[in-house]
């Protein structure tokens, strides 16, 4: 009798798995571990004025940036807009995400690329389409003072409030759709079964609804947050000159100050910020509803 | 416990109408089976009574209390589904205490309760589990009791075994019967297996298109049915088609002459027939309809033999004899006598499709 395989058909074996796995691995080992690795050495360099980047091994660059309160402000700037986006895009999307995925109407697959459309549109196109809306001859000044709701027009462009409205506009879809492919998961008849035994629709949203899509809201809320944390277009488009954030910082002290260690170590102070604060959501919202 | 009450209780989708003014009452303490093809409007009905469809318009009432437009929460109804619809994040315990804890009963009653809600569908210490360790019968045992904790004024069942093997369905098809009984309850069951709805109702509905064909008990439904809807839906009937030849006499379309029963149809007819009220051979002479046949196709059903009979060129009749195996098994091709008595022939007007 010849040797029979005991693996399933269509199951990869080892080798065939290892073969899936090797293209992704070879781009993200080469294109990202490797320059992240190189920064990081870069980030303990020193910098001389003249000379640029000197070998060295040293911590002054992260020092410099705890010690001066003007990057600890835009540190805590970052985190606040970052933070409330992601507030913002969590309310607003759960119960978009919940219509869109209970709807029964044949006009779903509209709705669907209505939420997706705005990703076919840059954010830069986009930050600078709020700009032309909220300047202070923009569309909306414009329009609230030909109905003398105000008389000076309103200051938005270039205030932490744009900043936040345009990230939120940009990161709602991602959320939307992280929780929209969960919630359809949940069986209908898993809330219906919550109302019959006496619960509200509030009740049964905090007791059911919101466990069972817990896994949705965790990666929605990682997916934006890292997001909101690296936003570059929006920040600098409708944020202005004065409004500084970590990512445009990263990419000044880079491009504008050739000071590659010091930018070096604020791209890592970004990206450990971003992972510590990801993992203590996490970690609340688990605590919260688990 | 209460009764139920649904009067001209209707449902329209646009033009659409899906239950055609629905009146129904249902006793303290019955087990009520609406029984129908899919599509027939049993399951849109259910949900109206458990309040997730809003009525177009008809009235429901438990007891004396006017529900039409309560919302689902406030109804006091158990609902069980098909999917068993357990909260998949709480154990079965917390399952169980769920609508007890809706309704802010205090811990040390809810305990109790929920433990004696297990004990009653046999699943004491499985407490501690989650609803993805237990196999699918005992996760509806468990969706059972924890409609049945709650003390609901009317238990909904919405086709509870249809995700259940054939073995276990009859486990526990049998094991909601006697619960049932035991504990009084007002039920309301929607089923599409006449097998099912036969064994565990006081009563059954009988419904097509929307509207009800026929309320009554099995053997309503069996030996007088309404209609041939009915007659045809539930057990199973030869049709002969033919017209009314006067009273008590039938045409049928391949020529023969027929003693039936007195109905009130009028030319073209259909008769139906039980395969268990025709008999074969010498004994066949005796009765008021008798007709040589060919055998065209035999069925061994164990217990029981189905016979295939050919009595002409448009006339074909299903015989059902128990098997002996001392008695003679009628072959393909065989030329037999059937026969069945008058009272076997039931006439209905031919419906129009």
């Amino acid at each position: 009798m010849a040797a029979v395989s005991t693996r399933p058909v269509g199951e990869p074996g080892n080798l065939t798995a290892a073969g899936l796995l090797v293209p992704a691995t070879i781009f993200v080992a080469i294109g990202l571990m490797v320059p992240i690795a190189i920064l990081f050495r870069y980030s303990l360099n020193a910098f001389v004025p003249g000379q640029l980047m000197v070998d060295a091994l040293t911590v002054a660059n992260y020092v410099k940036f705890f010690t001066d309160p003007f990057y600890l402000q835009v540190l805590w700037r970052t985190v606040r807009v970052a933070v409330a986006c992601t507030v913002f895009c969590l309310l607003f999307g759960f119960p978009l995400a919940y219509v869109l995925a209970r709807t029964q109407s044949r006009y779903k697959n509209l709705l669907v690329m209505a939420i997706i459309l705005p990703l076919f549109v840059g954010n830069a196109v986009r930050a600078a389409g709020w700009m032309v809306a909220f300047g202070s001859k923009g569309f909306v000044n414009s329009t609230l003072m030909s109905m003398g709701l105000i008389s000076q027009p309103l200051e938005i462009m270039y205030t932490e409030l744009a900043v936040v409205i345009g990230i939120i506009a940009v990161n709602l879809p991602f959320m939307v759709l992280t929780l929209q492919s969960v919630i359809e998961g949940i069986d209908r008849n898993v809330e219906e079964a919550a109302f019959s035994l006496g619960a509200s629709p509030l009740t049964m949203a905090r007791r059911v609804l919101f466990p069972l899509a817990l896994p949705g809201i965790l990666a929605g809320v990682i997916l934006t947050f890292i997001l909101a944390m690296n936003a570059y277009a929006t920040p600098v488009l409708l944020g202005g000159p004065k409004f500084q954030t970590m990512g445009p910082l990263v990419f000044s002290t880079f491009a504008q100050q050739n000071n590659w260690p010091f930018g070096g170590a604020v791209s890592f102070i970004l990206m450990t910020a971003t992972l510590i604060l990801t993992i203590a959501s996490s970690l609340l919202i688990r605590r919260r509803y688990a | 416990m209460a009764s139920l009450t649904l009067d001209a209780l209707t449902k329209r989708y646009g033009d659409n109408v899906v239950v055609k003014s629905v009146s129904l009452a249902v006793r303290d303490g019955e087990f009520l089976v609406l029984l129908g093809p899919s599509g027939c409007g049993k399951t849109t009905t259910l949900r109206m009574i458990a309040g997730f469809v809003p009525p177009s318009g008809g009235s429901m009432r438990i007891g004396d209390k006017d529900i039409t437009t309560l919302p689902p929460w406030k109804r006091n109804a158990g609902l069980v589904f098909q999917s068993y619809a357990l909260f998949p994040h709480m154990t079965v315990n917390e399952n169980v205490g769920f609508g007890l804890d809706m309704r802010k009963v205090d811990r040390a009653e809810t305990t109790a309760r929920v433990a004696e809600a297990l004990r009653l569908v046999r699943l004491e210490g499985f407490g501690e589990r989650y609803p993805r360790q237990l196999s699918g019968g005992q996760q509806q045992r468990v969706a059972l009791a924890r409609a049945l904790v709650i003390r609901p004024d009317v238990l909904l069942l919405d086709e509870p075994l249809s995700n259940l093997d054939a073995k276990l369905r009859l486990e526990v098809r049998l094991e909601i019967r006697a619960l049932q009984q035991q504990l009084g309850l007002t039920t309301v069951m929607v089923t599409h297996d006449q097998e099912e709805a036969l064994t565990m109702a006081d009563r059954l509905v009988v419904m097509s298109d929307g509207a009800v064909r026929q309320v009554g008990t099995q053997s309503d439904l069996y030996e007088r049915p309404a209609d041939l809807f009915v007659a045809d839906f539930v057990g199973r009937s030869t049709m002969i088609s033919g017209t009314v030849a006067g009273a008590g006499a039938f045409r049928s379309d391949g020529g023969l002459m027929l003693s039936c029963q007195l109905s009130s149809a009028e030319g073209a007819a259909t008769i139906a027939l039980r395969p268990e009220r025709l008999t074969l051979g010498a004994a066949a002479q005796g009765l008021a309809n008798h007709a040589t046949g060919k055998v065209t196709f035999v069925s061994y059903l164990g217990a029981l033999l189905d016979v295939h009979v050919r009595l002409n060129d448009t006339d074909h009749v299903v015989v059902q004899i128990p098997n002996r195996s001392d008695g003679h098994v009628p072959a393909v091709g065989d030329m037999i006598e059937v026969g069945w008595p008058a009272s076997a022939c039931l006439v209905f007007p031919r419906e129009v499709a």
